[in-house]
């Protein structure tokens, strides 16, 4: 079973994904259509993109702070929460209650992310 | 007690923070020990009202695109960095260390 | 050949970077520890762009967005922008923007 499937059949996770870095390709395991698929793993990658810019600014002026190279992020909507741990993401539904078993899942499933980005 | 002093209570917490709809630092409380000064918390901030508008930006976008609501208005944000985490939700974050967040936990406080 | 630009009134620096962010080459009144610090930001910066204008071409279903023809961020005194693999930094004091930009775009088609 791959990471993919393995992330998507978790408790509360409604889809999951894969998408890299250079944009040409992506895949994807539950309850969205290719055409959705397609648009959130454009969407993931932008902010990823733009994180781990951000985060190498912070590091730039000086200080090692913990912060770089990012790993993740998430983002809790409404109803539901967008997590995304290297080039991977997954939709949660915030009824389920398991934003942190997720996260956990994914901290342990992944590795680190050296900011190569590729 | 203030928010951000119920925030500080959080295992792992580092700091928290509250920041302007600009993302100027507003107010501040860090852990004895932990080397985060106010000017990386200004950062932070900054970086934390980014990335909020952007996510605002795609759930508005998703949302009128997909019919799937649920993403808007964005309740919260949350950035893993190399060794801490970061949570905020409106103009009011967090700072916990990796192996010691609970989002759960956190996000009853903020949204509390 | 990107030189020349520094002979347009109130162009400070210039920097063409490689597609990964590696500085090419780089000219203008910036320290040279600065310059591929430059060329990294610009090339983060321009994939970013890259990454909101295709949202913006989805979200609202036109042409037109992308690719994007390059980015600019103005400030009071300093302007940073790009054109494709090139960034340059202008004084606003000794210049307008108009006569840069126009110069990055031919600079940015040799």
């Amino acid at each position: 079973m791959s990471l993919i499937d393995e992330l998507a059949s978790q408790p509360g996770v409604m889809a999951a994904g894969e998408y890299a870095y250079r944009g040409d390709r992506f895949s994807y395991v539950g309850q969205l259509t290719e055409e959705l698929a397609r648009m959130a793993s454009i969407m993931c990658r932008t902010t990823s993109m733009a994180l781990h810019m951000q985060v190498d600014m912070l590091k730039e002026m000086g200080r090692d702070c913990g912060c770089a190279p990012a790993q993740g992020w998430s983002v809790k909507g409404k109803d539901y929460t967008v997590c995304v741990r290297a080039n991977v993401f997954c939709f949660i539904d915030n009824k389920s209650n398991e934003l942190n078993n997720i996260m956990k899942f994914l901290n342990e499933h992944i590795a680190s992310d050296e900011g190569a980005m590729v | 007690m203030s928010k951000l002093d119920n925030l500080m209570q959080l295992d792992g917490a580092l700091a928290a923070f509250d920041f302007s709809s600009s993302g100027e630092l507003q107010d501040s409380k860090i852990a004895d020990g932990a080397e985060i000064e106010n000017d990386v918390l200004d950062m932070v901030c900054h970086v934390c009202v980014a990335n909020g508008a952007i996510a605002t930006m795609q759930a508005r976008g998703w949302e009128k695109m997909t019919q799937m609501e649920g993403f808007y208005p964005i309740q919260g944000f949350s950035l893993i960095g190399f060794e801490w985490t970061v949570i905020v939700s409106d103009s009011i974050g967090v700072i916990i260390k990796n192996d010691k967040v609970d989002y759960d936990a956190t996000y009853a406080v903020l949204e509390s | 050949m990107i030189k020349n630009l520094l002979a347009e009134d109130g162009v400070m620096a210039i920097c063409q970077f490689r597609d990964d962010g590696a500085l090419v080459e780089g000219y203008g009144v910036m320290s040279d520890d600065m310059l591929p610090k430059l060329a990294k930001f610009a090339h983060d910066y321009k994939r970013m762009v890259q990454g909101n204008a295709d949202q913006l071409a989805m979200f609202t279903q036109m042409s037109g967005w992308t690719p994007p023809g390059g980015w600019l961020v103005k400030g009071e005194v300093w302007a940073v922008c790009g054109v494709s693999n090139l960034v340059c930094v202008i004084d606003l004091r000794e210049t307008t923007l108009n006569p840069v930009m126009k110069a990055l775009h031919e600079a940015a088609n040799w």
